[in-house]
């Protein structure tokens, strides 16, 4: 076929639409194909550029963000005002998960470190599906949930490993006089 | 030296510049107010459609959702909301037409005598007054009163049925307008939000959620509250023998929309028509009563407002008259109408972001607090 042809009748790979893209999300593995194209009409995209403040730690959080193409530091700041990073967020990562559900203030600051394109999905357009078609909004509620109890079980976890380890002097003292 | 300075040449081309340039700013000083103004002559008849088709926008709101969720399309709900909503209003004056064609007709002569009957009523308070507080100087109020309801009737009248060419502008472009706000009034809000900068716009979405919201729900509530007291007053009203019960039904229905005064004027064409028809006697005092206690009391106080409208849309009484006047400065009666809901809205959004701000103390606000 003639080289201009196929290059206008070339059908955009899967492999290149967002919805292919949010299908290999974990917190999204319970949506089918349908649902996939459904939330790519809910979603934001965004693109940042280089060095561009996300949020910072205090503002109030209404979702989560995936990182689609790009590199994203969420970092916080120290008691001496010292910019200390937490992690490194590449493609499919995504940060902000735990503000989706219910209003909370931001608990880190995040910057991309390169261009990015971010996915936002945000707790007004959840109410907004929730109530127009809440079997998707379950499916992603449910992952969420999923997701955010995994966590919390690791957190407790390693809580506890921290507890039985404690500081060694003052644990020590606490341990002799009971 | 000075001969260097500037050359003829140089002083020519200086010469043509500044000339250039200041054409060039008076062109543009023009066309900037001429752009001004031909955008002022262009959007002068959009507004009221533009209004009532937002209005109708949040009232059918709820029912396509509705379909939506039932699995229908989008589209094809509106369509059929449409097409119930057409024929609703098509049955209802089929009904209605041969009554109001009627009615139309009796008023036009009654309404002088109901005017000079109220006018009438007016100067013998005047000359009470005059009688026990002499000192009260000499007002024309008699006369203020029917050069303004004279007024008033002109407009009336030249508005129905001098302007069917704008009535026919509305009929066609409320709809139109109604069924694309119906259809992508979520895309527009989307897209708008979507031209703020990153920084700010997961506030901006949620703030443009948030307000949207509050304001669906006042506007629903509003128009509602109006329909419910205007059906309630008509229904008083056709308990006594006093004629155009279903008018004066709509007009108090009207009037309510606008808090405190609304009612008071709404309740005068009645009692002035049941003055006049009825005189003053025990039919009077029920109608009276059907205005003041059980459509504005009982019903609109004490079951409707609780109900409907969420309390800090509330404005203060100052507001109101502010805003009434106001609005009457801009477009006349409808501003009047329009006016006070206007102001709630504005109301509605600040106190949105106030409480935004509240809650999550935002950056810059927060940190002298650390």
């Amino acid at each position: 076929m003639n080289p201009l042809w196929s290059n206008i009748f070339r059908k955009k790979p899967e492999e290149e639409s967002l919805a292919y893209f949010l299908g290999t999300i974990p917190l999204f593995s319970d949506l089918k194909n349908r649902d996939l194209h459904f939330l790519e009409s809910i979603v934001h995209q965004r693109h940042y550029d280089a060095g561009e403040v996300i949020f910072t730690e205090g503002d109030p959080g209404t979702g989560l963000y995936l990182v689609r193409s790009g590199k994203v530091s969420i970092y916080n700041h120290d008691a001496y005002g010292k910019r200390c990073s937490l992690v490194q967020l590449v493609q499919g990562d995504f940060f902000g998960e735990t503000t989706l559900a219910a209003p909370a203030n931001r608990a880190a600051s995040a910057r991309t470190t390169e261009q990015c394109e971010l996915i936002g999905l945000f707790r007004a357009d959840m109410e907004e599906i929730s109530k127009k078609y809440p079997m998707i909004a379950n499916k992603i509620l449910v992952g969420l949930a999923r997701l955010l109890s995994e966590r919390l079980h690791l957190a407790a976890q390693q809580l506890n490993k921290a507890q039985a380890q404690g500081p060694p002097d003052q644990d020590g003292e606490v341990r002799k006089d009971a | 030296m000075p001969e260097r300075l500037l050359t003829r040449a140089q002083l020519l081309l200086l010469f043509l510049v500044l000339t250039a340039g200041l054409a060039s700013g008076l062109a543009l000083f023009t066309s900037a107010s001429r752009i001004v103004e031909l955008l002022q002559k262009a959007s002068t008849g959009i507004f009221l459609p533009i209004l009532l088709s937002l209005v109708a926008a949040f009232l059918l709101e709820p029912v396509v959702s509705l379909l939506e969720r039932n699995g229908l399309g989008r589209s094809k709900s509106i369509f059929l909301v449409f097409f119930l909503a057409a024929s609703t209003l098509y049955l209802g004056v089929q009904l209605m037409n041969p009554h109001w064609q009627e009615m139309w007709k009796s008023l036009q002569s009654d309404l002088p005598r109901y005017i000079g009957k109220g006018v009438q009523l007016l100067k013998d308070v005047q000359a009470n007054i005059h009688d026990h507080l002499p000192f009260v100087s000499e007002y024309d109020l008699p006369g203020k009163g029917k050069a303004f309801a004279n007024r008033l009737i002109a407009d009336l009248f030249a508005a129905t049925t001098g302007s069917a060419l704008k009535i026919g502008g509305l009929v066609l472009m409320v709809p139109l307008f109604t069924f694309f706000f119906l259809r992508d009034g979520q895309k527009i809000i989307r897209f708008s939000v979507g031209l703020s900068p990153n920084r700010h716009y997961e506030m901006v979405h949620d703030l443009v959620h948030l307000i949207s919201r509050q304001l669906s729900h006042f506007v629903r509530g509003r128009i509602l509250e109006a329909i419910i007291v205007g059906l309630v007053v008509w229904a008083g009203l056709a308990q006594t023998d006093i004629r155009y019960a279903p008018l004066l039904g709509l007009f108090a229905g009207i009037t309510n929309l606008v808090p405190y005064l609304g009612p008071l004027v709404g309740m005068v064409p009645g009692l002035v028509i049941a003055l006049v028809d009825l005189g003053m006697g025990g039919q009077f005092w029920w109608i009276v009563v059907v205005y003041l206690l059980i459509a504005q009391v009982i019903v609109d106080n004490f079951i409707l407002i609780p109900v409907l409208i969420s309390h800090f849309s509330n404005l203060h009484p100052l507001w109101v008259v502010l805003a009434i006047v106001m609005g009457g400065k801009l477009y006349g009666v409808v501003g009047m109408i329009i006016g006070v809901p206007v102001a709630s809205i504005i109301k509605i959004s600040l106190i949105e972001i106030r409480q935004y701000r509240r809650t999550f103390a935002l950056p810059g606000s927060s940190h002298d607090l650390e």
